[in-house]
């Protein structure tokens, strides 16, 4: 992990100045404050849509209703986002000529891939945070109740799966020279696990599935799914593994 | 010492050969410029001696280092500059020269201590804390031969230095290079071979994968050394040119206008008769002599000859 340290740096400071982290931040700060005011004031819209001619019953909303509503739009948003930040990491530095231009300094491939996915880690861990943040606030406020250890788990579980979606993505931007290519199958194979995590016993090892434990955490059902879990950590682990192994062997 | 040493590099891409059983030593501190035509293997072997392209055969050491196995000892002693340099853009230069300085593991103070130096050298200092994305290909260029300045390289590779620079850019870049050949060695590919003339003191020629010729600059020189001789004089020389003619081991004389000033060229049938008996004849002419010599050709012209003819035997 030669060059490790400076190559992080390196890219955090990217994360800021390309204003990355403004832009995901931002984007989850919005659902983090929507998600509570739509479900709080979704019965009066509907009333209103109604004209008073047609009555509908809606449940009294709960605080985990509003937050697994946050959890689920940045399950969706939140991988799609990863892909878009992520699968230019490599492949854009491999197609203008900067990746060369690092890896002749004394750095190992390895600090140069594991430097791009914990900088883009970070990125969406303190949007998540401040996603969060917001939702619980604005939940505690308008929708009154809480679910605080439930919620910091929801929110582990969901930080695992979005870091999956960069680190899958993060491969196969090692994989080509066009960022396109590269998030056409980091798309691909993040729908393909969803499907195949709504198929009963096989869906119980897929990353997908981190998705529906944090959300029965908030409702206090179902069993942790341990074997996505680990799966997914060690998915992590082979796309950064894979990743500099195809930057090592594939002419630059 | 050898520098760089090449045994049987080659590089195939399915069928095509980019490189082809390439041997090669390159001296230390020698300044070696590798030619060729587009697409003749020069940047394929830059990429291959510094790591960047694994080769199909063949082996090279640079600096003492292996090449390849991603051993980053090689890293170390070289400094490169890619044909087309890409910094990332959102960085200042003073800030990308810190960026490759902390990769190189260089101390703060020597960071800063280069990040100056260098800066100053390239002729950058003053525009060292625009951002990259700002400046022009010559500056890019500048910046690039700074960075692989940093680490004080052993062997310093060079991908066309030249080609984007206008000419008083050209000029300093070519006498950085000059100073530099004290302690470093450097190989530079380059399509402008007056470039070469000047500060190369060996050079490759390679066409089609298939290195052609190595030599040093004053060796090739003698090897194509044409057999015609330049003479000036004071006075008008129509009327011995007339007398040339008539000699049998001469051919083809006649007054050619070079800058303004007229000369007499003239090709020896038999060179050694005539570097032997031309002299008296002039003596015999009567004309004021002010320039006489035995024309060497510049590398264009043997690189020109090589690639048409093939190398001499």
């Amino acid at each position: 992990m030669k060059g490790f340290i400076p190559l992080l740096r390196k890219e955090i400071q990217e994360q800021l100045k390309l204003y990355r982290l403004v832009i995901v931040g931002g984007i989850f700060v919005f659902f983090g404050i929507s998600d509570p005011i739509m479900l709080k004031y979704l019965p009066e819209i509907l009333k209103m849509a109604g004209s008073g001619q047609m009555v509908i019953q809606l449940p009294t909303t709960t605080a985990a209703q509003s937050l697994a509503e946050y959890a689920g739009n940045i399950g969706q948003i939140g991988a799609l986002i990863a892909v878009l930040v992520a699968m230019g990491c490599i492949a854009n530095e491999l197609k203008s000529g900067t990746a060369v231009m690092t890896l002749s300094k004394p750095v190992s491939r390895s600090a140069f891939v594991t430097a791009k996915l914990l900088a883009m880690s970070m990125t969406f861990l303190v949007s998540m945070i401040l996603g969060s943040l917001f939702c619980f606030g604005y939940t505690v406020w308008l929708i009154h109740g809480s679910v605080v250890m439930p919620f910091i788990g929801l929110n582990l579980l969901l930080g695992l799966f979005l870091v999956f979606c960069l680190a899958v993505t993060l491969f196969f931007s090692s994989m080509y020279k066009s960022g396109l290519a590269a998030g056409g199958l980091a798309i691909g194979v993040v729908i393909v696990q969803a499907i195949i995590s709504s198929i009963p016993i096989i869906g119980n090892f897929m990353p997908g599935k981190l998705l529906s434990w944090g959300t029965d955490l908030l409702t206090g059902t179902g069993t942790g799914y341990w074997w996505a879990l680990g799966i997914t950590v060690v998915a992590i682990g082979l796309c950064l593994y894979f990743a500099q192994r195809f930057l090592k062997n594939r002419d630059l | 010492m050898t520098a760089i040493d090449v045994r049987g590099l080659s590089k195939y891409y399915g069928p095509v050969k980019a490189l082809d059983n390439l041997n090669l030593e390159v001296p230390e501190n020698a300044v070696f410029g590798f030619l060729g035509p587009n697409g003749a293997g020069k940047t394929t072997t830059i990429k291959l001696l510094t790591g960047f392209a694994r080769p199909t055969a063949g082996e090279a050491r640079v600096a003492g280092e292996k090449v390849g196995d991603g051993n980053l000892g090689l890293q170390v002693k070289i400094g490169l500059l890619p044909d087309v340099p890409a910094f990332y853009d959102w960085m200042t230069g003073r800030e990308f020269m810190q960026f490759v300085g902390e990769l190189h593991h260089l101390t703060p103070d020597d960071i800063k201590k280069r990040t100056e130096e260098l800066l100053e050298l390239v002729e950058l200092k003053k525009a060292g804390n625009r951002r990259v994305g700002g400046y022009s290909r010559g500056m890019r260029q500048r910046l690039g031969i700074a960075q692989a300045l940093i680490n004080r390289p052993k062997v310093l590779f060079l991908d066309e230095p030249t080609s984007a620079l206008d000419p008083i850019g050209r000029r300093e870049v070519l006498k950085l290079i000059l100073r530099l050949k004290e302690n470093t060695t450097i190989f530079m590919s380059s399509h402008i071979l007056s470039d070469v003339e000047r500060v190369c003191s060996m050079v490759g020629i390679i066409n089609k994968g298939k290195l052609i010729t190595v030599s040093s600059v004053e060796a090739l020189q003698k090897k194509y050394a044409r057999s015609v001789f330049e003479m000036e004089f004071m006075e008008d020389a129509g009327q011995f040119v007339e007398s040339l003619k008539k000699i049998p081991w001469l051919a083809e004389p006649a007054i050619v206008v070079d800058n303004g000033t007229p000369q007499v060229k003239v090709r020896a049938l038999d060179i050694d008769r005539a570097r032997k008996e031309l002299p008296r004849v002039i003596g015999e002419s009567g004309l004021t002599l002010t320039r006489y010599e035995l024309s060497l050709p510049s590398i264009e012209d043997i690189f020109v000859e090589i690639l048409t003819n093939g190398e001499k035997k």
